[in-house]
């Protein structure tokens, strides 16, 4: 396999090459490029259908791609399956977790399946932490925890497992302004570590604060990108509300 | 390492949830009940057996010892039964008791064992209807179905139950509370999840079935018979997998777990009640045994024409000498002996008439219900299992064929000295036949359970094949 050169002489970590995904008469994706260098938060703004959630779903191996290839650290996603999801985190936009369960046993338990070992309940415990949960919940019963203590689960699970790569479906859709502000925070020591993060959202506002580029997709195709050092968040809503006109 | 992990997941999810610890507990219980119901059978049989051993002996004791006290000027007992006269001796109060010591693992499969005869009173008198014709009728499917409450019901209709209880969600369950697209986004197969989660809740159902066998196995001296210990432990594990197998397919057709649960329970209730007791009804109705009353009835008819003809001949035996009618004179008693014999014997072959179409019938029925057992994984494995406990009908039919021929080797050694008018002495005491049973060559009942589990092991792997191929399709975004 041919893997593509970056600026950095690197793979991009996550990459999109012609990406296209049909659901029966409905195509869902439409000749996706896209790629994403570690330390980059790409946010892909769209309203519901657009395809963001394909994209992710496409980059995760959850469905096949029609045409064209999803790339993550150069390898395929089709045909490196095991190889790929070793190097990504996935938080959906609802973190659900084995309630009966506590934190700890949840962060364990999915960090254990990520194939890198467990570094130990202390520092999983200090992960947790780190991810913002309060460390008397460490121990809780999920059972008990608000969706933005699961987000932080999610979070905790992407430290843990050292993954180079985050796709993020919907995170903060639902959180208070406090929860999302503690988990753009969050995505944000993530980028610092090099992290390449793909977030589908439909928060502008998070997605100006948080990403460093911004794509915005309508029927399937990716209609614009920019970076967010660019424009202020009136430009953003300003175009975004342009493209999702006919 | 992923094994490892989801095991020590699943041993989590099951230490806090206490509905699935109270229903491993009340499986437990069921277990545990149904193997002192087993316990408490073979004890009785065993005093049974004891005590038939030890009429025999004290019967040929007692014979003995008159015998002696006959041979040093004594009077018999009884005067119409002098053991001198061989068809006294050879008669029922002198007879031997023919018995079938309790299968190896009769606690953990009652089996046959409390329909067929275990032991049969043997003697010159001995014959098809009186001996052999014990609870022949397969009239109630139910009663053939059901059986008695011990471990092999236990496995064979309540397991899977426990077995669907444990799986009919494994998977629905992580796509409906949100935990599968999280799973599957690490580097792991949906099978090998999947196959996991099984292999812990198959450890946990399998683990105390086989335990508890095996506790069975050990407090009744089961494992005398080890290769028939080995075959019901396969047997209870190849079950037990077909229904985590049929669960993990079910799983695989991506339905919710309302839907899975209707699916299995259903298929639980053809497998393991519609269609054994189908295939009962179909064999009565196909094969239908001649009425038991009507068979009764025509054996006492038989039984009196002979009977009759006897008298006659006897009356005009008696015309010839009157001094027998008195019963004094004892040299001339053997000539009557031979007299009963012969038409004992006549009797005997007319019954054997009577009693050959109830076993045509009979064996006509079994036939049946073996040909079809193949469409259910319950009746092979009730097969295999109550063979390997020895208390099958393979084991009964060489008892009571080993019986039957004791019985002429008894007639035989009897026979002749009655139509010579012998007159017997102590001395034969020791000579008399002695039933000893032939066991099962230790393969022989493996040989009978290959074809069974080869069938399950198909039902198997077909189920298996399904599950794979299925699971094999499941997305994290299904």
């Amino acid at each position: 396999m041919q893997i593509p050169e970056s600026p950095n002489g690197r793979a991009p970590l996550l990459e999109a090459r012609g990406l296209s995904k049909r659901y029966g008469s409905t195509q869902a994706l439409d000749s996706l490029d896209l790629a994403i260098e570690p330390g980059e938060v790409y946010c892909l703004l769209g309203p519901n259908g657009a395809g963001k959630t394909t994209t992710i779903n496409l980059f995760l191996g959850f469905a096949a791609p029609t045409a064209g290839r999803a790339l993550i650290a150069g390898l395929d996603v089709s045909t490196h399956d095991r190889e790929t999801k070793e190097r990504i985190a996935y938080i959906p936009e609802q973190v659900m977790l084995y309630r009966n369960l506590s934190g700890l046993e949840n962060l364990e338990y999915f960090t254990a399946l990520g194939g890198k070992g467990s570094p130990g309940r202390e520092r999983l415990a200090e992960i947790l932490v780190e991810a913002g949960l309060e460390r008397d919940a460490v121990d809780r019963r999920v059972s008990g925890y608000s969706k933005g203590m699961r987000q932080k689960i999610g979070i905790a699970i992407s430290i843990a497992k050292e993954a180079d790569a985050l796709l993020l479906d919907e995170p903060t859709s639902g959180l208070d302004p406090k929860a999302s502000n503690e988990f753009s925070g969050l995505i944000e020591r993530l980028r610092k570590r090099d992290v390449a993060v793909l977030m589908a959202t439909h928060d502008l506002f998070r997605a100006k604060e948080t990403g460093t580029r911004v794509g915005i997709m309508r029927y399937g195709r990716l209609v614009t990108e920019m970076s967010t050092d660019e424009i202020g968040h009136a430009d953003l809503e300003r175009i975004y509300l342009e493209h999702m006109h006919d | 390492m992923i094994w490892r992990t989801v095991l020590r997941n699943e041993w989590r999810l099951l230490m806090a949830d206490r509905a699935l610890r109270i229903a491993l507990g009340l499986f437990a219980l069921l277990l545990v009940y149904a193997l002192v119901n087993g316990v408490v059978w073979t004890r009785f049989l065993e005093r049974t057996v004891e005590a038939v051993q030890a009429g025999n002996t004290e019967r040929a004791d007692a014979i003995e010892s008159e015998l002696i006290d006959i041979a040093n000027g004594g009077e018999p007992i009884s005067p119409f039964a002098d053991p001198r006269s061989p068809y006294v001796l050879g008669g029922p109060s002198a007879s031997h008791t023919a018995v079938l010591d309790p299968g190896p693992l009769t606690a953990l499969a009652v089996g046959q064992s409390d329909l067929l005869p275990y032991y049969y009173d043997v003697h010159i008198y001995t014959n098809e209807s009186s001996s052999f014709q014990q609870n022949g009728e397969v009239e109630n499917p139910l009663n053939l179905m059901v059986g008695r409450f011990d471990l092999a019901f236990v496995v064979v209709h309540l397991l899977p139950l426990l077995v669907l209880a444990l799986s009919f969600n494994v998977l629905s369950e992580e796509r409906e509370q949100g935990t599968l697209a999280l799973t599957l986004s690490q580097p792991v197969s949906v099978r090998g999840i999947v196959a996991a989660k099984l292999a812990f809740r198959l450890s946990l159902v399998a683990g105390m079935a086989l335990a508890i066998s095996l506790a069975g196995a050990l407090a009744t001296g089961g494992f005398a018979s080890p290769g028939r210990v080995l075959l019901w432990c396969a047997t209870v594990v190849a079950y037990t997998i077909f229904w985590f197998a049929l669960a993990a397919w079910v799983n695989s057709l991506k339905r919710s777990s309302a839907w899975n649960a209707t699916v299995l329970v259903g298929a639980w209730l053809v497998l393991v009640v519609v269609l054994p007791a189908s295939i009962n009804i179909a064999a009565g109705l196909l094969h239908p045994l001649p009425s038991r009353v009507q068979m009764i009835t025509a054996q006492r008819e038989a039984s009196n024409e002979v009977v009759n003809q006897r008298s006659e001949l006897l009356a005009r035996y008696l015309e010839d000498h009157p001094e027998m009618a008195e019963g004094v004179v004892a040299d001339e008693q053997p000539q009557m002996g031979a007299l009963i014999w012969a038409a004992t014997d006549a009797v005997n072959s007319r019954l054997e008439e009577v009693t050959g179409e109830h076993d045509a019938r009979r064996a006509e029925q079994i036939a049946l219900v073996r040909r079809y057992r193949f469409l259910s994984p319950a009746l092979l494995a009730q097969e295999v299992l109550i063979d390997a406990a020895g208390t099958g009908d393979a084991r009964f039919a060489s008892f009571q064929s080993q019986a039957k021929a004791f019985v002429e080797e008894w007639r035989q050694f009897f026979v002749p000295p009655i139509l010579a008018g012998e007159q017997l002495s102590a001395s034969v005491i020791p000579h008399l036949p002695k039933f000893r049973l032939e066991e099962e060559k230790a393969g022989d009942a493996t040989r009978r359970a290959t074809v069974p589990l080869i069938v399950l092991g198909g039902l198997l792997v077909i189920v298996g094949a399904g599950a794979g191929a299925g699971l094999g399709r499941v997305r994290g975004a299904d």
